[in-house]
């Protein structure tokens, strides 16, 4: 069964359209005003402390001169090295010191070393230890309310979505470890636990650190700039294909083994990558699983990123190039030998991360060899372009993205998401405060093979971090 | 040999300068067994580069001096920052700076940690490393 839309005809027209919006979107927008407020209360706030220091300084300044003042002048005393006074306050009336008029007593100098010291101390008091043990916890959250649920269209009104909860334990200061366990709601509506990532690693230089346990895959850019938690992202969902595994995506967005991952300046430039290697996954249920436990063949899923950040006018602009290849077994196909897939996939990216501007696209080519000799090899396709403006406390997004997936390919075929699609996706972001922001989105998804169809969404969402 | 009011003028003058010098003059510094560049500030704080050799380097933000901080080396803005620092412990499993209230704090917290950098707005004694001044 092959797609019932005609590839050729219609995405190179949809993907220049997309470019077209996105070029005039950039040259159409009018900078938006820096937003000063915060700017001025906080001169104004230092303003304050410094008048306050000002007029703290000016009264110690009298106070000592009047000590001075007092301590009437008398044959010079030599002041032993360790005498100490009992406390920093005025001198004692007809204590003999020595000093020609406008010269600050011996005792007075000591009392204001000793000032001078004790509020080192108390400054230095302050602030906590980098390297104190200790396990800082962090975490997500959010819940939606629309007419159908973000991610399991079947069911409509308000969903908890999930509870994210992220832990860096302090180990040293090169051993690393993250751990992140998500209580989410599943397709059935129950409430599961995941042990999302569980990584533990060392950090040998800037340039390499290696991890072991469950990561996000590094294909592409999003998969691992945004993890569980939605409030740190611009949209309110992932792009459709990749979404996580049990949420629908179609590619392996977590992998359990070995990951090397460091960059490299290249003058001001810098050049990001990451090598890894792990379980490879098989289909469960309809959908991808990462087999947590090791898989029963022993085959690998490799792969590697390549990035490179620039500098200068396009401070904030990443490039790159990804590829994967992997060995998917079909574990729903009750077959003996269970139907297995080849999948190399490819993939480039671009990211723009300013102040002002967030724009992301990815696209990737997969080209896949069924293995039981049956079907060849087949080639589909799947991007998405999104644009994100940051105007203060709104960021307006828009999101185009499009998956056609061979059903002819058995990889595709055996997902319950492995259909082709296209979605058309504006929304909007309003940050209540820096850990807490409410999402609107607006989407109309056409599904293009197995059931054609299409349907609309409008889908609100409410995001914290703590 | 100063008269009282001068000694007045002096303070308040020496004051105005620290209330000023947040927007004039800002240095960034380590700890003397820091071997950073000033083009590792910007890399430093935005936690790509937690090493200078074999020394693990430690930074440290200063409040009272951030938003000068953010604005002449990051060039970015509070928001901003504090958005990137989050992702960048999500991805990476990185802890953000620890922050400190005074510019004292800061010098105090340089001087006594191994690897730690911050920026201050006041005179830096001769024991800690100024890697940029702006």
């Amino acid at each position: 069964m092959g797609t019932t839309t005609p590839w050729r005809a219609t995405p190179g027209r949809a993907w220049v359209g997309a470019l077209l919006v996105a070029g005039l979107g950039h040259a159409l927008v009018t900078h938006a005003a820096a937003d000063d407020k915060d700017r001025i209360a906080a001169l104004e706030q230092k303003l304050d402390q410094s008048l306050q220091l000002i007029q703290q300084l000016s009264a110690r300044v009298h106070d000592l001169e009047a000590q001075v003042a007092q301590a009437p002048p008398a044959a010079a005393k030599p002041t032993s090295p360790g005498a100490a006074a009992p406390a920093p306050a005025a001198a004692q009336p007809g204590t003999p010191a020595s000093q020609p008029a406008g010269v600050t007593p011996p005792d007075t100098a000591q009392r204001l070393a000793r000032v001078e010291q004790a509020v080192t101390e108390i400054a230095a008091s302050g602030g906590q230890r980098a390297e104190d043990l200790g396990m800082p916890m962090h975490g997500f959250a959010d819940v939606g309310v629309g007419n159908h649920n973000a991610e399991f269209r079947q069911y409509q009104g308000a969903d908890i979505a999930e509870l994210d909860f992220f832990l860096t334990p302090r180990l040293g200061s090169r051993t690393r470890a993250l751990f992140e366990l998500n209580f989410e709601v599943g397709s059935d509506g129950s409430v599961g636990v995941d042990l999302e990532r569980a990584q533990i690693g060392y950090q040998f230089s800037d340039s390499a650190t290696v991890w072991l346990g469950r990561f996000h895959t590094p294909y592409g850019y999003y998969n691992t700039a945004f993890h569980h938690g939605q409030q740190i992202a611009t949209s309110l969902r992932r792009p459709r294909f990749i979404e996580f595994e049990d949420h629908g995506g179609i590619m392996p967005a977590h992998t359990v083994g070995a990951w090397l991952t460091g960059s490299q300046r290249l003058g001001d430039e810098k050049l990001t990558y990451d090598v890894y290697i792990g379980n490879s996954q098989s289909i469960k249920n309809g959908i991808l699983d990462m087999n947590n436990a090791g898989n029963t063949q022993g085959s690998t899923i490799v792969g590697g990123n390549l990035g490179l950040l620039m500098s200068g006018a396009l401070d904030g602009l990443k490039v790159g190039v990804d590829v994967f290849q992997t060995r998917i077994l079909d574990e729903d196909a009750m077959l003996t030998p269970a139907p297995a897939t080849r999948v190399r996939s490819y993939g480039v990216y671009a990211a723009y991360d300013t102040d002002s501007w967030e724009d992301i696209a990815e696209f990737h080519v997969f080209d896949n060899e069924d293995l039981t000799g049956q079907t060849g090899t087949h080639r589909s396709e799947a991007g998405f372009l999104q644009m994100g403006y940051r105007a203060g406390r709104f960021t307006p997004y828009g999101r185009y993205e499009r998956g056609a997936f061979q059903q002819s390919d058995h990889f595709f075929a055996a997902q319950i998401n492995g259909s082709s699609y296209y979605r058309t996706a504006l929304g909007l972001r309003f940050d209540v405060d820096l850990v807490s922001s409410l999402k609107l989105e607006l989407a109309d998804t056409h599904l293009t093979d197995r059931v054609t169809g299409s349907y609309d969404e409008a889908l609100l969402q409410y995001a914290i971090r703590f | 040999m100063f008269t009282s009011s001068a000694k007045l003028l002096l303070a308040a003058l020496l004051c105005a300068g620290c209330a000023v010098a947040g927007a004039a003059d800002l240095s960034v510094i380590c700890n003397s067994r820091v071997p950073l560049t000033a083009a590792d500030v910007r890399d430093l704080f935005l936690g790509e580069k937690q090493f200078a050799g074999a020394v693990k380097l430690v930074p440290v933000d200063n409040s009272s001096a951030q938003s000068v901080f953010l604005d002449k080396v990051l060039k970015m803005n509070a928001a901003k920052y504090s958005t990137t620092w989050t992702k960048k412990s999500f991805r990476d499993g990185i802890n953000p700076p620890l922050v400190t209230g005074s510019d004292a704090e800061a010098l105090a917290y340089v001087k006594r940690t191994p690897g730690a950098c911050s920026y201050v707005t006041i005179a830096t004694p001769a024991d800690v490393v100024v890697v940029a001044r702006l």
